[in-house]
């Protein structure tokens, strides 16, 4: 430092200790970011699921239905372990609104919205995607334990936002149907 | 004398505007304390409305009862949001920023241009208010298209929007006339930093004005019929993250600038200061789509760097709390402090203003560490869109600005009336009971963020079956949240008994000075007609170099447009065409 003249003492041998200060403070600062930073990825992915993808393709803002495979939120096996399904966000519930699925299948969610933005989350799990209109999202999830899951809306979409819940019912067995919109 | 920074003064710092007649000088107060009381209007009526917000969560419903005021809890959101995060902080901002630099250099700010700041952003707030509470535009201060809102509120986000750019050209004009009279030396800290917070802001403003502009504004009065909602999404995170710079940048001003001398030392380090605002400059503006992580349309390539460009944002924070830790230190062991932690108790802990602004300091941990969290991609999956969120923004700007704008105000309300503060031990209560509440309800929202609860939800209005069935694991964390919004009540009315109580019926006494702090090494006196103190001669090459803010600025649009035409390009190829929706 150039400026050394105008300090007392005391300052001069604060401002001398400070270096030293800081090169600890960056090494600490930089193992606690690490830590954290594997300690929290090992618990997102035994807790939450590791999602992958979130890839988009397009379709007609004002009528997600006429991509056919949204007509009747379809639930498709592709593959001998594998499932699409397509799901669309309409102020004030989801379609379908009963999802039913293998425990231990590779789900690929298609997301999309027929008016605003909503949210697509699954509670307890890292399934988290923005569903919006014109625009179709999908992420690849796999269910490990049989139950019922909550899908919320977490993306404001007016007067009933907190009322657009729908269920994931896993199942143990290879069953699977569609649930009926209500 | 109330305030201790005044005994504390280290030689005459003229109060007065020297280079201006008593006049000026009177409406420069006047003017500062229109801006303090319109800001602090707006939190007194948003922080009403927070701990309502925070009852729902427990399952408390309050909104039945306030009709017509409110008719839902998303209109009440609106108004808090809004009020607080936009209205609040940009007039309390837009004054300090032009007030605290003119008496630092000792000129005059241009009075006309700074009365316009203001007109815009009441007139802005005006339009806002009256399409808030008629309940057209119940859209949440994030605005998402195609959600409609009425014009009144787009036209007067605009408005405050434009307002809140105002102060740079006043800045840079004073910082003119300072070098005119000083040529060749560095900007002194005070302005330095508050003129890189501008420029940030102006850059930042960009996005929303474009989609304000381009987009909502002649959306909402019928001149284009659809909007494209991802695009729109795109451009408001463009100043959405900057925004929290702005609420945090004022902070650190503060922080830096005063503190240091408030608690009764030196600033350790003036480049340090320096370079943690042109980081945040040059940081804040290329890793808006951060929020964006779960969107649909853009590659997980620009995912992952986006993660690598937000960790980088901790840099500047962490800077500063080692520089301001260490300023605190050097205060707590002059004033007596031994030991590894007895500077820390040696504070002035009786002085309400340092006490407040230290709590905000140790609350601002919490809120970077959960700020790391939100910025890595897989982290967010788990929390993105549930009360985490607003967990981490509380202990941020809900902590970090507020706690700081009102312990500026403990201070700066006897400078600016000459009237004593009414009540210390009510303005330290306040301070504490704002620390303590805060906390309980950050660490509840973030416990509670992990069970998956939604932000923006009015679940107690839900039946009580369903409530407990999506909800019921979460109790606990919820009832913290409940537990800190009724705390928060309190330290909210025990501040505005002292604001407002001090205003108009504080006893008479000399105004304190503004405590600007000397950085150690660094000259004790910047004003214009000052003499040049011998100690200043050579600033750092580190400043010296920081003092090309231009380049500093180029940098920062390079960097931001490198960001976003990768993004922007794959949603400007497939525009989507959608209408606009009423829906509350
Ligand atoms: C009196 C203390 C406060 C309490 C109890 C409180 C409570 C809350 C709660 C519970 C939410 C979440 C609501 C939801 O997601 O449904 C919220 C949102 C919010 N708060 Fe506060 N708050 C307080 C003060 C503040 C302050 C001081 C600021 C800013 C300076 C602020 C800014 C915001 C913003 C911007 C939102 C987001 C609104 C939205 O998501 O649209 N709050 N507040
Ligand atoms: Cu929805
Ligand atoms: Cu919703």
């Amino acid at each position: 430092m150039s400026e050394e003249q105008g300090m007392t003492p005391f300052e001069a041998a604060f401002h001398a200790s400070a270096e030293r200060h800081e090169r600890v403070w960056t090494f600490c600062v930089i193992v606690m970011l690490a830590l954290l930073t594997i300690g929290t990825m090992f618990y997102v992915v035994r807790d939450y699921g590791l999602v992958s993808a979130t890839g988009a393709f397009y379709t007609d803002p004002a009528d997600p239905a006429r991509e056919a495979a949204f007509a009747d939120g379809k639930i498709v096996r592709t593959g001998p372990n594998a499932y699409a399904v397509y799901v669309v966000g309409r102020a004030w519930h989801w379609s379908p609104d009963v999802i039913r699925v293998p425990a231990g299948a590779e789900i690929t969610f298609y997301v999309t919205s027929a008016d605003v933005l909503h949210g697509f989350e699954i509670q307890g799990t890292a399934v988290n995607l923005t569903a919006v209109p014109g625009v179709v999202g999908s992420v690849k999830y796999t269910f490990r334990r049989p139950g019922v899951y909550h899908i919320i809306c977490n993306e404001y979409c007016g007067m009933l936002h907190h009322a657009m819940v729908a269920r994931i019912v896993v199942t143990p067995s290879q069953a699977v149907t569609t649930g009926t919109p209500s | 004398m109330n305030i201790q920074v005044a005994a504390q003064a280290t030689g005459p710092r003229a109060d007065t505007g020297r280079d201006a007649g008593i006049g000026r000088d009177a409406a420069m107060r006047r003017m500062m304390l229109a801006f303090l009381v319109a800001g602090f209007g707006a939190l007194l009526v948003g922080a009403t409305i927070g701990p309502l917000q925070a009852l729902n969560y427990a399952g408390i419903n309050a909104y039945p009862s306030l009709r017509p005021l409110l008719q839902t809890y998303y209109q009440g959101l609106t108004i808090h949001g809004v009020l607080n995060g936009y209205v609040f902080t940009f007039f309390v901002t837009c004054g300090l920023l032009v007030y605290l630099p003119a008496r630092e250099l000792g000129v005059t700010p241009g009075l006309a241009p700074w009365r316009a700041c203001f007109g815009l952003m009441a007139a802005g707030t005006a339009c806002l208010l009256y399409a808030m509470f008629d309940n057209s535009s119940s859209v949440l201060w994030t605005f998402y298209p195609p959600l409609k809102g009425s014009p009144f509120f787009y036209f007067g986000m605009t408005l405050l929007t434009i307002g809140s750019t105002m102060p740079l050209p006043i800045l840079l004009a004073m910082r003119a006339t300072w070098k005119r009279a000083r040529p060749g030396q560095v900007t002194p800290l005070v302005t330095y930093m508050s003129l890189v917070t501008m420029l940030m802001w102006v850059m930042a403003g960009i996005g929303a004005l474009a989609e304000l502009v381009l987009q909502l504004d002649p959306w909402s009065i019928g001149l284009i019929a659809a909007v494209d909602p991802i695009i729109d999404r795109t451009l408001f995170w463009l100043t959405g993250h900057p925004i929290v710079y702005f609420w945090l940048m004022p902070a650190y001003i503060s922080w830096y600038g005063l503190l240091s001398r408030q608690a009764g030392g030196k600033l350790v380090s003036d480049p340090m200061a320096r370079l943690t605002f042109a980081l945040l400059m040059v940081f804040a503006l290329p890793v808006g789509t951060h929020h964006q992580f779960a969107d649909p349309g853009f590659s997980q390539v620009w995912r992952g760097i986006l993660v690598v460009l937000t960790m980088s944002v901790a840099m500047p924070s962490l800077i500063t709390a080692f520089t301001l830790g260490l300023s605190l230190e050097y205060a707590g062991r002059l004033r007596g402090g031994t030991g590894l932690f007895g500077w820390f108790r040696a504070l002035p802990w009786g002085d309400p203003s340092v006490a407040a602004q230290v709590l905000a300091a140790v609350t601002f941990i919490l809120g970077g560490a959960t700020g790391i969290v939100n910025g890595s991609w897989q982290l967010d999956a788990i929390v993105h869109n549930t009360i985490f969120v607003p967990g981490h923004f509380h202990v941020t700007v809900g902590s970090v600005t507020a706690m700081t704008f009102m312990a500026i105000t403990f201070w700066m309300v006897p400078h600016l009336t000459g009237r004593r503060l009414v009540s210390r031990r009510l303005a330290l209560a306040a301070a504490w009971l704002w620390f303590a509440g805060m906390m309980l309800f950050a660490v509840g929202m973030q416990w509670a963020g992990l069970y998956g609860v939604p932000r923006r939800a009015w679940i107690s209005a839900l039946p009580h079956g369903t409530y407990h069935a999506l909800y019921g694991a979460a109790s606990v964390p919820l009832a913290l949240v409940a537990a800190g919004g009724v705390v928060l009540w309190l330290a909210t009315y025990a501040f505005f008994a002292v604001f407002f109580g001090t205003i108009l019926f504080g006893r008479r006494a000399a105004p304190p000075p503004v405590p600007f702090a000397q950085a150690i090494g660094g000259p004790a006196d910047h004003a214009i007609d000052a003499p040049p103190s011998p100690a200043g001669a050579g600033p750092s090459p580190l400043a010296r170099a920081l003092e090309h803010v231009w380049i500093l600025a180029g940098v920062t649009l390079v960097a931001a447009a490198a960001a976003y035409v990768p993004i922007l390009w794959p949603f400007l190829h497939h525009v989507t065409r959608a209408p606009g929706w009423v829906l509350w």
